[in-house]
């Protein structure tokens, strides 16, 4: 009788909450059945030998990807959280909200221009070394290629990315705890452990597990900055397998090598959770200033950061300015790539953000006890749905251009109308994974904190939104929405195979320029691209933040 | 907000709606690498030249690279939109050929200009280049001349190469040490590997690093400096006379069996030797073109030109590749 009665009672909760669940459902499974089509594709075009020799070169690329992944993440993971922790406490002063904005991002600029930037600081002949010369008469030398530089370059990218998510964090911890901190009197250590580390904790992990997978799967960074084959990635054996010996059958096969260890990732990642209490709730102030020593190294890390942050961008703004401007922005081709790029990543920065805001939608029914969280299927389901929202992550770009390109020839049609799809597609399933680890949370603390509130008053969907989850994510979605349109607008992957002259993005055609031995032109360029991301990343989540108010 | 966005997805559709109602008699459609099709390339030049001669449409598609641009045909298989593929080395025509898409050129092949005799079924030249490693004489006063000082060169001493199995150049400088050391090839790359700073992917980010002057010298082409002295006026720009001699790079081009066009298409191929093409690719994709008397731009007489052309069969690289790409992999692993 107990059995039957939880057999009804998981009925009920099911048709009970069966308009959150379904939509975020339903693209969850259009996106695993997408990664299958995609996979089967390349199944059917692959010659015969599915079972291609996989020799111990791969298992040592294998070894040095996981081991690279993982110091970057934890580096990134702690440079994240001092930045974040300094910026959180220390809220007022001037320029802050455009210095985070900037903080967050280099995760959207296009890689190989901060890649060249940060060559032009920390490079054997950057600025550092040339300082050190000029002081100290000798020069620190080529350290950067190697692990180092790969690690360098991957905290540029990724710590800020980390602390935008955590200050996040930090700032929705209510202040009355920091007040009973402070009546307790307790250390640093002890408020950090006991008042922000539980509010961080969820956030921890989603952006690490992000991270990890982000760095596992780097691809331009490791090759320009490894400087020796020893130090290159699984993505680098798919790239050879594809472009040089052009073995579908081997890249297939190292392909599910990369999904499956991040499947595990993923699956692992998501079983992690802490409940949440704390959500933004009051704006009081708090009166007291943080002691002397403690202000001193917290301006310290904001000091130090920010210089890390902002010289490589100082390097392509000095490289980029002398480029001959009235010709680069009248050239027919720069026009055109322009206006391709811009519509891109209007499109899909559209798509992401329903996309991602329904699937987390969906999410938090499995996450929470008091919607589905104790059925015994829950955790299964959501790990599933996130890990169809981390897709990316675990597939080759390589591979989903492949994918698009074999489908494309498959099933026919329009060349550009493929293109377009194939770069949407690439451009959504990128840009969702940080959408997710941004919103997740959010819409989990929401449900959490107003789910009870909110059935009580038998609010409905859409008051529910108005009322409830817009005004707590709204900011989130201005910076997810200004996320995924810079995503889009720097990425420099799949239109490796659609692009040509008809149908260029911006990182294509500057990429043409560089190898054409035009490095001014292309150095122009990529100020135009840095400013346009910098730009739309710094003044969308405004004018969103002012629209829905 | 959404009128802003209906006028965007409104301007989408005009502009896929515009671009694919594009009408001329006959497209002869060219697939290259990016270098060659871009606007400041040969590709617009060579367009004007032969649809003054012919009655068609010559259209360029421009790829990552030109074994990019193999691929994209693999992947295209019957139903690909080219008619030609341009811009292959004789390293890897060899692999292009096995995949049997291509069709015979008929042409006489034996006037042309080459430092080295090739004769292939499928594939013509129509030009060439020598690799070499390019440096800044303002920084370095006493470049390298072989390999020998290459290696023994002082431990800061930094060189930028290209990954052979992404690169046409790197693939061509590891030919070149294999031509030089036979056997001993491992053991050379094992004393060099301290020297190399870094190796890209391709051949414009190992450019790029040089310019920045990261390292002291960068694996190019000896016409490389051409490009110096023309566009930019820079004198500055060298490459080192290896003694050696220098591995050479053909640039060939070929019609594709499943063309509709083979007719025009072998015209084209015909058209790659006459002195209208030949004028335009010195100056246009930086190599030397293969007609006999062409007059060169006076910066060309300012290089090294070597003497003698290296450079292995076709046969023996698509043979071999994997092994020396794998010794090379062995020895400068860290």
């Amino acid at each position: 009788m107990a059995r039957s009665h939880t057999e009804v009672d998981m009925f009920k909760s099911l048709v009970r909450f069966k308009s959150a669940v379904l939509p975020g459902a339903f693209i969850s499974l259009g996106l695993l059945v997408f990664a299958f089509l995609l996979f089967f594709t390349l199944y059917l075009s692959q010659d015969s030998q599915l079972f291609t020799q996989i020799d111990s070169r791969i298992y040592r690329l294998l070894n040095f990807t996981l081991y690279q992944a993982f110091l970057s993440t934890v580096l990134s993971l702690v440079v994240g959280v001092l930045l974040a922790w300094a910026l959180a406490h220390q809220s007022h002063f001037r320029g802050r909200g455009l210095l985070v904005a900037l903080f967050s991002s280099s995760l959207v600029l296009p890689t190989l221009i901060i890649v060249f930037g940060l060559i032009g600081i920390f490079g054997r002949s950057g600025y550092l070394n040339q300082v050190s010369i000029f002081l100290f008469d000798t020069s620190f030398g080529s350290y950067l290629y190697g692990l180092g530089g790969i690690l360098l370059a991957h905290v540029y990218l990724n710590a800020s990315f980390a602390s935008r998510a955590l200050l996040h964090s930090f700032e929705s911890i209510p202040k009355e705890k920091y007040k009973l901190a402070k009546s307790l009197n307790f250390s640093v250590f002890e408020r950090f452990l006991y008042v922000e580390y539980p509010a961080l904790k969820s956030t921890f992990l989603s952006i690490g597990s992000t991270i990890f997978l982000l760095c596992f799967t780097s691809f331009a960074v490791v090759l320009l900055l490894g400087g020796s084959p020893s130090y290159n990635t699984l993505e680098v054996a798919i790239y050879e397998a594809v472009k040089l010996d052009f073995d579908i059958g081997m890249a297939l096969k190292l392909a599910l090598i990369q999904l499956s260890i991040s499947a595990v990732l993923v699956v692992l990642s998501s079983s992690f959770r802490t409940g949440l209490t704390n959500l933004k709730t009051s704006h009081t102030l708090i009166p007291w200033k943080e002691p002397k020593l403690l202000q001193i190294i917290q301006w310290f890390i904001i000091g130090v950061f920010t210089l890390f942050f902002i010289l490589p961008l100082v390097v392509i703004v000095v490289d980029g300015i002398g480029a001959d401007f009235g010709r680069i922005l009248g050239e027919a081709l720069f026009i055109k790539s322009f206006i391709t790029s811009i519509s891109l990543a209007t499109v899909s920065s559209i798509l992401t953000v329903i996309i991602a805001l329904l699937i987390s939608n969906a999410r938090r029914n499995f996450t929470l006890p008091t919607r589905l969280a104790t059925k015994p299927f829950a955790k299964v389901v959501d790990a599933i749905i996130a890990f169809s929202g981390n897709l990316y992550l675990a597939i080759p770009s390589l591979v989903l251009g492949l994918g698009f390109f074999l489908m494309y020839q498959t099933y026919e049609g329009s060349e550009i109308v493929w293109s377009t799809a194939a770069l949407l597609t690439a451009n959504v399933l990128m840009s969702l994974p940080f959408a997710l680890s941004v919103l997740t949370p959010a819409m989990h603390k929401t449900a959490q904190r107003y789910d009870k509130l909110a059935f009580s008053l038998g609010l409905t969907k859409i008051q529910r939104w108005f009322y409830v989850e817009s005004p707590y994510i709204k900011s989130s979605l201005g910076y997810v929405f200004a996320l995924a349109f810079c995503f889009s607008l720097g990425d420099l992957g799949i239109i490796a195979l659609f692009g040509s002259d008809e149908f260029s993005t911006l990182p294509w055609y500057l990429y043409q320029l560089m190898g054409s031995y035009r490095t001014t032109d292309a150095a122009g360029v990529a100020l135009v691209l840095l400013v346009l991301v910098l730009s739309v990343f710094i003044v969308l989540p405004r004018l969103f933040r002012s629209k829905i108010h | 907000m959404f009128s802003f966005i209906r006028i965007l997805l409104l301007s989408i559709l005009f502009s896929i709606t515009a671009l694919s109602s594009d009408t001329k008699s006959i497209t002869l459609t060219i697939y290259t690498y990016d270098a060659f099709a871009a606007s400041w390339g040969p590709a617009p030049k060579i367009k004007e030249a032969f649809e003054r001669e012919h009655d068609c449409e010559l259209k360029f598609v421009g790829l990552s690279s030109s074994i990019g641009a193999l691929r994209k045909i693999q992947l295209e298989g019957k139903n690909t939109k080219a008619d030609i593929l341009l811009g292959l080395d004789t390293s890897i025509a060899q692999t292009a050929n096995r995949t049997g898409l291509f069709t015979t050129h008929d042409l006489n092949t034996t006037k042309l200009d080459l430092p080295i005799a090739y004769f292939d079924e499928n594939f013509v030249p129509f030009d060439y280049s020598y690799f070499a490693f390019v440096y800044d004489k303002n920084k370095l006063k006493d470049p390298p001349l072989s390999f020998e000082e290459l290696a023994a060169m002082p431990e800061d001493f930094k060189i930028v190469i290209q990954d052979p199995r992404s690169s046409t150049a790197g693939l061509g400088l590891l030919l070149w040490v294999k031509e030089v050391y036979k056997e001993k090839a491992g053991s050379y790359w094992k004393k060099l590997s301290p020297h190399i700073l870094t190796i890209t992917k391709g051949w414009s980010e190992a450019y790029g690093l040089f310019l920045r002057g990261e390292a002291d010298m960068v694996l190019s082409y000896t016409t490389s400096p051409a490009y110096h002295i023309i566009e930019e006026k820079k004198t500055n720009y060298k490459t080192a006379h290896f003694r050696e001699g220098h591995y050479g790079q053909i640039e060939v081009a070929a019609v594709l069996k499943s063309s509709k066009h083979k007719e025009l298409a072998k015209k084209f191929l015909a058209f790659m030797h006459t002195q209208t093409f030949a004028d335009i690719i010195p100056t246009a994709n930086w190599a030397y073109p293969v007609i006999k008397g062409t007059k060169l731009h006076e910066a060309f007489d300012t290089l090294h030109r070597p003497e003698k052309m290296m450079l292995m069969s076709g046969k023996t690289v698509e043979t071999q590749r994997k092994a020396i790409v794998n010794e090379w992999l062995e020895a400068i692993q860290k």
